[in-house]
């Protein structure tokens, strides 16, 4: 599998809808190399979306392979796949889906929970993670109390914290405004440098586009061009 | 950890919760109450009936029925020496015939009980007529309960005419004298019963040494011809009608029961309708579906808990109120219950236990029931909010 991170081989999906078949991808090959920043661009139903999920274990392509590593996602059962996302994956969604009864130190905590490590002994790195996206003011507020920017904050903390291969964003601007969609992706950006993780995007907002350092756009469930780009996200 | 989620999404549920607690709290109590009513209920009219009637158990003659008077005169037999023999204390011969009052000339059918007057097995009022002799003279000397001489409207120092028949067949009649007015503490053997000294009964009825039965403190070993009836079969009719009130009870409480689960589980409906985002961000996190399943069960679950604990704090202070004060049953006493006094409640620990462990159980179940169908959700509808429609 050489050095990639992820492989994707002869990808397709088929959704039953309405009784009939609709092909979100047909025969996606890629592969994505560890520290990748990229980003899936395309309009609305050209399998972006389909494509992160798959990715992330959260979907199970009709044909075709996914490797992560030598591991090929296809052979896990599904309490495999939540272990891979658990321990491997971080997701940041479009409208952030932040636990809400917990605050902004609790919902970044919650990754280390799940993989049944201790409050105590992960306290500095969650108050660290805190302190990164510059959160420690709202340390102990809740989402409701919390503006959207912010909220993505915590929601890229919380992917981030577990230090996973590869983080997972699916339109992570799109509810933000103009001046919070930037700070986000310079955050985002300065993160990639920081951590090992691989940063993946669906979007089609422009802005995200000219961070990346490749983009791979879609049309209609086909890969239309792969491209690398000179981002501001380059690595210096 | 799932305690945790589970305990702040259940809090922030807010007053749904709590009066899903209060609900389940309250069929808890109602449950207890009931139930330990009738403990009462059961444990007072055993003693009432035991102490004046049954004692420890009856060897009877076979075929006697104190709901069949036409038969009483058939149904008797010369106390076995196994019974004979056997102290005061531990036995009390009983002879029960038919026989008729005329007071003011009106005819009223009675109970001619005749009581050993030497027992102390039972404890009767009966200490009026340990002054006279073995012999009957020319007046009978009965004591009738307060109920037959309000009924009969007799009095202490009232004179009837008293008619019976003998061993023979023959009819005889005597006046009777109303030596006492008691306070017995069962109606069942106040009303329409007329104590006579035992030896008098036998020497009116021409039965030396007959019994219909002997009260006995225990079972004491076969006796020759005579059926040793138990405190249960003697009691069968009052506990037919104790267990008929426990299905009662329990109808009620099924009711309760029934809100509160129905209230639990439209909880855990609007739950992962409303939060399937959260149910597919947890699955993002890579939470498995069985642990959601788990913590929205524990969430729903939560309601019992608390109710359990709700229970405890608003039922002990209330049961402590009832245990002080009682309940007024001097209304049965009009009845044929063999209840007088205040009524208190009589816990039982492992009735108590296995009634709050069924409340606790069912609302488990009507917790996880509605949300079993997580483990089937597809993560990517669920994070779309279209996995359950």
């Amino acid at each position: 599998m050489g050095s990639s991170l992820i492989k994707l081989n002869g990808i397709s999906k088929v959704y039953r809808v309405g009784g009939e078949d609709f092909a979100a991808l047909h025969e996606i090959n890629l592969e994505i190399e560890p520290k990748a920043f990229m980003s899936f661009v395309g309009p609305s139903g050209s399998g972006k979306t389909t494509l992160l999920n798959l990715i992330g274990g959260l979907d199970t392509p009709s044909t075709g392979d996914i490797f992560f590593g030598d591991v090929r996602l296809g052979s896990m059962t599904p309490g495999a796949r939540a272990r891979y996302r658990r321990e491997n994956i971080g997701f940041v969604f479009q409208s952030y889906n932040l636990l809400p009864v917990y605050n902004v130190y609790e919902n970044i905590l919650f990754p280390f929970l799940l993989n049944s490590r201790k409050e105590p002994e992960v306290r500095d790195r969650v108050m660290a993670m805190v302190e990164q996206v510059g959160l420690m003011p709202q340390v102990r507020k809740k989402p409701t109390e919390l503006s959207g920017g912010q909220c993505q904050r915590v929601a890229i903390a919380r992917a981030l914290v577990k230090e996973p291969s590869l983080i997972l964003a699916d339109e992570p601007t799109a509810n933000l405004d103009k001046e919070n969609s930037y700070q986000i992706l310079e955050l985002m950006c300065e993160l990639n440098k920081n951590f090992d993780a691989a940063f993946i995007f669906s979007t089609h907002d422009e802005k995200v586009t000219k961070y990346v350092r490749r983009e791979v756009r879609l049309e209609d469930g086909y890969v239309h061009s792969d491209k690398q780009r000179n981002g501001f996200g380059d690595l210096e | 950890m799932i305690l945790g989620i589970a305990w702040k999404n259940f809090y922030r549920q807010g007053v749904r919760a709590f009066l899903n607690v209060f609900v389940t709290a309250l069929t808890i109590i109602i449950l207890i109450f009931m139930l330990s009513l009738l403990n009462g209920f059961q444990m007072q009219a055993a003693r009432n009936m035991g102490i004046t009637d049954i004692a420890g158990g009856q060897y009877r003659a076979p075929g006697f029925d104190i709901l069949t008077p036409t038969e009483w005169e058939n149904q008797t037999l010369k106390v076995p020496d196994e019974l004979s023999r056997l102290s005061h204390e531990e036995k009390a011969e009983v002879l029960i015939q038919q026989g008729q009052l005329f007071p003011n000339r009106r005819l009223y059918p009675v109970q001619l009980r005749g009581m050993e007057i030497e027992q102390s097995l039972l404890e009767l009022p009966l200490g009026g007529l340990k002054v006279y002799g073995p012999e009957p003279g020319e007046v009978i000397p009965v004591v009738v309960g307060v109920r037959m001489a309000e009924k009969a409207h007799l009095e202490k120092g009232s004179i009837v005419v008293l008619k019976w028949r003998d061993r023979n067949n023959v009819v005889d009649a005597r006046n009777a004298q109303v030596i006492d007015v008691a306070d017995f503490i069962n109606p069942r053997v106040d009303e329409g019963v007329v104590w006579i000294r035992l030896d008098h009964l036998r020497t009116m009825t021409v039965r030396p040494n007959e019994v219909s039965w002997v009260a006995v403190s225990d079972f004491k070993g076969a006796a020759p011809a005579m059926e040793f009836h138990t405190v249960e079969m003697l009691m069968a009719d009052l506990l037919a009608l104790l267990q008929q009130d426990r299905r009662n009870s329990r109808i009620l409480w099924a009711i309760l029961m029934f809100l509160a689960g129905t209230s639990v589980f439209n909880t855990q409906i609007l739950n992962i309708f409303k939060r399937q985002k959260e149910i597919g961000t947890l699955m993002a996190l890579g939470m498995d579906a069985q642990k959601i399943v788990r913590l929205f069960t524990l969430e729903g679950s939560l309601a019992a808990v608390g109710a359990v604990a709700l229970a405890a704090v608003l039922g002990v202070p209330f049961f402590m109120w009832f245990q002080s004060v009682g309940l007024d049953v001097s209304h049965l006493s009009a009845s044929t219950m063999p209840v007088r006094e205040r009524l208190f409640l009589d816990f039982q620990f492992w009735e108590i236990t296995w009634s709050v462990m069924m409340v606790v159980v069912l609302m488990i179940l009507v917790a996880w029931w509605p949300v079993k169908k997580i483990s089937r959700l597809d993560p990517t509808l669920a994070l779309r909010g279209k996995g359950i429609t």
